[in-house]
C-alpha cells in the first residue's frame, strides 16, 4: 500500500515538474520575443517571473518608450536575487542616463540634472550589489562626467588653481576637447 | 606608530597590571594589510585587514570601528567583520569607491582610532590613512555615436534556468519507474519471473473451470507444483519439497489434503466432485500465490 502511495506521489511530482518545465520554456520564449523587439500581451507576463518584466522594460527602452519602461522596472526593483537586482538597477540607470544625455543635447539643463542624479544613484546601487559589473562602472563614469559631484576630493598636492574650476563642476556636459 | 605606543605606555604607566606594550610578542601590536595601492577604477571594492595582537584581558571595543555605510560622498564601507582568535583580533573592512576621476587620481581611505579596553581603562591604537590611486575608464574627449555619448548598452534579461525543473523531472521519473518496476516484480508481471507466477497463472486458469472439470483443475495445480519443484511432485516427496521451499510449510496441511484428494479422485472409483472441493483447490492456490508473491 505504501508502495502504491509512493508511486502516486512520484508520478504527481513528475507531472508537476513537467508542468514547471513547460512553464519555463514558455516564459523563455516570451523573453526571446521581447528582446528581439516584438511586444507581448501584458496579461502573459503579469503572473510570471520578474525576468519577464525585465525583458518587457528592455523592449520598451529599445523602442524609446521611457515612461512605460520605468513603470515596468519599478515593479521588480526588490524582486529576485542579488544578481538580478543589480541588473535591474543597471538597466534603470541606463534608462535615466539615456534621457539625461538627450536632454543635455537639447540644452534642457534643468531636466538633465535630476535625471543624471537618478542615474548615478541607480548605478551606485547596482555596483554595491555587484561590484564586478564593468558596464555599470563605465556608465556610472559617463553619468559622473555628465554631472560631476559637488565636492571634489582635493588632495594636498593638487594644483591650487582647482578653486577656479570648481565653479564649473556642476554644469552638465562633456568636455569637447580644447578650443 | 612609535608615538602611539609611547602614548599607550604612558597611559598605562600608572597601572600595575598593564605595564608592557599591548603586543605580547614584542613586535608592533597593530598590522594593517592592504592590497596594491594603484589600478582601481570606479565601483571597485578595496579590502583592508587590520590585525591587532593584545595581551590577555584586553578586549576590542567594536564600537570604535568605523560604521558600515556611507563614509563620504565617494566612499562606502560595505562590510565590517571582526574575528577573534585567542588574543588576536582580525578586522576586515571592505570599502567601495564611487569616484570618477578625469586622470589617475590619488585618494585616501581615512584613518581611525581603535579603542582597546581592560576593565575600565582604555587604550587607543591609530589605524593610519591609506592612499591609493584611482584610474578613469573613459578617455577625456569621448567618442560619439549616433545617439550621442557612447555608453554601454542595456544588459539583456537572461533566460530562466530550467536545470532545477529538469532534475526534478528526471528524479521523479526515475523514482516512479523504480517503484513501478518493483511493484511489477511483486505482482509477477515479468516473463523472466515465471517461476514466481506459477500460481498466478494457475489461478487464472482455475477461474474459468466448474466442478465438472475437476480433473483438469487438479492437473493444473499438479502442474504448478511440479514446475515449482522442478520435477513431478508426489506426496512422499513432500518433506524434500519443504526442505527446499520452507515457505510452503505453512500450507502443509492443505497440501496433504490436496494430495489425498487427488489420489482418491484419480485412483478410486465413484468419486463425485462437489463445488466445495473446487473452492478448496482455489483457496490452496490463493495461499500459494500469496507465498510466491512474498506477501505472506
Amino acid at each position: 500500500m505504501t508502495l502504491w502511495a509512493a508511486l502516486a506521489i512520484s508520478l504527481a511530482a513528475f507531472v508537476y515538474s513537467a508542468g514547471a518545465l513547460y512553464g519555463i520554456h514558455r516564459d523563455n520564449e516570451l523573453i526571446k520575443q521581447l528582446t528581439s523587439g516584438k511586444d507581448v500581451a501584458v496579461n502573459k507576463i503579469i503572473s510570471g517571473e520578474p525576468e519577464l518584466r525585465l525583458a518587457r522594460a528592455f523592449y520598451f527602452k529599445q523602442k524609446h518608450r521611457y515612461d512605460e519602461a520605468l513603470s515596468t522596472l519599478s515593479l521588480i526593483m526588490d524582486k529576485g536575487d542579488q544578481k538580478f537586482q543589480a541588473k535591474a538597477r543597471y538597466n534603470l540607470g541606463n534608462l535615466y542616463l539615456e534621457q539625461a544625455v538627450q536632454q543635455v543635447k537639447a540644452m534642457n539643463m534643468n531636466e538633465a540634472l535630476p535625471l543624471a542624479g537618478l542615474a548615478k544613484q541607480a548605478y551606485r546601487q547596482a555596483l554595491a550589489l555587484d561590484s564586478g559589473n564593468w558596464d555599470a562602472k563605465y556608465n556610472f563614469e559617463v553619468a559622473m562626467r555628465l554631472l560631476p559631484e559637488m565636492d571634489r576630493v582635493d588632495m594636498p598636492d593638487d594644483e591650487p588653481n582647482n578653486q577656479k574650476s570648481q565653479l564649473w563642476t556642476t554644469v552638465p556636459g562633456f568636455p569637447r576637447g580644447l578650443p | 606608530m612609535r608615538l602611539a605606543l609611547i602614548l599607550v605606555l604612558s597611559l598605562l604607566g600608572c597601572s600595575g597590571s598593564i605595564d608592557e606594550p599591548v603586543g605580547a610578542t614584542g613586535r608592533s601590536p597593530l598590522l594593517v594589510k592592504t592590497p596594491r595601492p594603484f589600478g582601481y577604477v570606479i565601483g571597485d571594492e578595496i579590502p583592508q585587514r587590520i590585525i591587532i595582537e593584545t595581551r590577555s584581558g584586553i578586549s576590542l571595543q567594536t564600537g570604535s570601528l568605523p560604521a558600515k555605510g556611507q563614509i563620504s560622498r565617494w566612499l562606502n564601507l560595505n562590510q565590517v567583520t571582526v574575528k577573534q582568535t585567542g588574543r588576536r583580533y582580525q578586522i576586515d573592512l571592505l570599502y567601495q569607491v564611487f569616484y570618477a576621476p578625469l586622470e589617475v587620481k590619488p585618494l585616501t581611505l581615512p584613518g581611525f582610532t581603535v579603542q582597546l579596553s581592560q576593565g575600565e581603562k582604555s587604550i587607543s591604537q591609530n589605524v593610519p590613512a591609506w592612499t591609493f590611486t584611482l584610474s578613469p575608464l573613459r578617455e577625456l574627449v569621448v567618442r560619439q555615436t549616433e545617439q550621442g555619448e557612447y555608453m554601454r548598452p542595456d544588459s539583456p534579461p537572461s533566460l530562466l534556468a530550467n536545470t532545477q525543473a529538469l532534475y526534478g523531472l528526471v528524479a521523479s521519473l526515475t523514482v516512479a519507474a523504480l517503484i513501478a518496476a518493483y511493484l511489477g516484480y511483486l505482482y509477477g508481471c515479468f516473463p523472466n519471473m515465471l517461476r514466481r507466477t506459477l500460481f498466478k497463472r494457475a489461478l487464472r486458469k482455475l477461474a474459468g473451470l466448474s466442478k465438472a472439470d475437476m480433473e483438469q483443475a487438479l492437473t493444473i495445480v499438479h502442474h504448478a507444483l511440479n514446475s515449482l519443484n522442478g520435477q513431478p511432485l508426489f506426496s512422499n516427496q513432500l518433506s524434500e519439497f519443504y526442505r527446499r521451499n520452507p515457505q510452503y510449510l505453512q500450507v502443509s496441511s492443505q497440501l496433504d489434503c490436496f494430495f489425498n484428494y487427488s489420489n482418491r479422485y484419480f485412483f478410486s472409483d465413484g468419486m463425485i466432485a462437489v463445488a466445495q472441493d473446487l473452492q478448496q483447490l482455489r483457496d490452496l492456490c490463493e495461499q500459494c500465490r500469496k507465498i510466491e508473491r512474498g506477501s505472506q
